[in-house]
């Protein structure tokens, strides 16, 4: 039932498209990750060796020196004016990375419009949200699709279509995802004018449904 | 876990940068009133507090411990948020098609508890391993492998219909019923 991935009289697609299509599946969370394993990381190191010397590993007389040891107090207190420019830059720092990492994570995904036709009189402009409640209506009208659920996402520049669909229980996979390449991603893809729409789907089950224990 | 992550990251984030604005104005205060008691927060007498502390002071091992474990846990929390898919064959390389090992687990679950063999039966999934745990009734050697080549047969099945990029491997067990079929 495994359907080939493309066709041999079609071009393959930019591998941008493929990319696209890729991200798409859902928002990216690569980022808030890699700042949170950094954290992570930072907070495990610093916590393991603090317990590490307290347990005396470093030498028995690190640990007992007081924690604000004095070697490092009086080097401070040697370049005040040095260290008083670096704690202010670390703290400019701080508070740039912790903002845009927090405003990053709030915002909320991009959804963006497409622009058909601009002359100087007038400009056509599909929105996004139009765009995906065609493609999610067209795509519910398929067999063995329940419901449909569409979302524009990328940039105005390189869009792509986010696709999550409920299929019956009795509905062919393979044959719902050709149908939405071939019917309804096509159709959208001739509608706006583009070359190329990277598309996700998301296959979801529409409904539990239990079949009949005794005939 | 990503719900864990999406609700850690904005408040570490801002967390993070009130770190910074307090660092910035206790210098700044510091540096143009020297000798007051701290603008935001009291940092002289939590110098004066520390000094009388050692490393090896038990509540500074206990604080770094705590520091550690923190730190392991937003570790888990930023490795285990990936995504679990179960990735399908696209018709073109323009789309991608997923779905969640949740719906591949009740499509195996369905189809498994489908069969007369079988009483109950629970399907876990991932993109790698499906294990389904099947209850029935002994065959009439007293064994349960009859109710083991069902439960495969109709898991391989499955499989084979279904547009899986990658086929996970099959893990059942059997286990049996007291209460007459």
């Amino acid at each position: 039932m495994s359907t080939p991935t493309g066709t041999p009289d079609t071009p393959a697609p930019p591998r941008k498209v493929v990319r696209g299509s890729r991200r798409a599946v859902a928002r990216s969370a690569g980022t808030d990750r890699f700042w949170l394993a950094v954290l992570g990381l930072v907070l495990l190191a610093a916590g393991t060796l603090a317990a590490l010397l307290g347990f005396g590993v470093f030498g028995a007389g690190r640990a007992a020196r007081p924690l604000p040891d004095p070697m490092i107090v009086d080097a401070l207190r040697a370049q005040q004016q040095l260290w008083r420019w670096v704690a202010i830059a670390a703290g400019v720092v701080l508070v740039v990375l912790g903002l845009w990492w927090a405003v990053r994570s709030l915002r909320p995904e991009r959804r963006p419009d497409l622009l058909l036709e601009a002359d100087p009189d007038s400009t056509l402009l599909v929105t996004a949200g139009a765009i995906a409640e065609a493609v999610a209506d067209r795509a519910a009208a398929l067999p063995g699709v329940g419901r449909a659920r569409a979302r524009m996402v990328g940039t105005s520049s390189t869009p792509a279509l986010r696709l999550t669909v409920w299929v019956t229980d009795e509905a062919d996979v393979a044959e719902v995802c050709r149908r939405l390449e071939t019917e309804v991603v096509a159709e959208a893809r001739d509608s706006l004018g583009l070359a190329h729409l990277p598309v996700a789907v998301r296959l979801e089950l529409d409904s539990v449904t239990h079949a009949p224990r005794v005939a | 876990m990503r719900v864990l992550l999406r609700t850690l990251s904005p408040l570490l984030g801002l967390a993070l940068a009130a770190v910074g604005v307090i660092l910035v104005i206790e210098v700044v205060a510091a540096w143009l009133r020297p000798g007051t008691n701290g603008l935001v927060v009291p940092w002289p007498s939590w110098q004066a507090a520390l000094t009388g502390l050692t490393w090896a002071d038990r509540p500074v091992i206990v604080v770094a411990i705590c520091v550690a474990v923190v730190g392991l846990l937003l570790l888990l929390v930023a490795l285990l948020a990936r995504r679990h898919d179960v990735a399908l064959t696209a018709p073109t390389p323009e789309m991608t098609v997923a779905t969640s090992p949740r719906v591949l687990a009740r499509l195996v679950g369905r189809t498994v508890r489908e069969s007369d063999d079988v009483a109950a039966a629970t399907v876990s999934a991932s993109a790698r391993k499906v294990v389904v745990r099947a209850e029935g009734w002994p065959d009439a050697g007293g064994g349960f492998g009859e109710l083991t080549d069902t439960v495969r047969d109709r898991v391989a099945t499955l499989l084979d219909e279904l547009p899986l990029a990658r086929r996970p491997r099959v893990a059942v067990s059997t286990r049996g019923r007291k209460e007459p079929r």
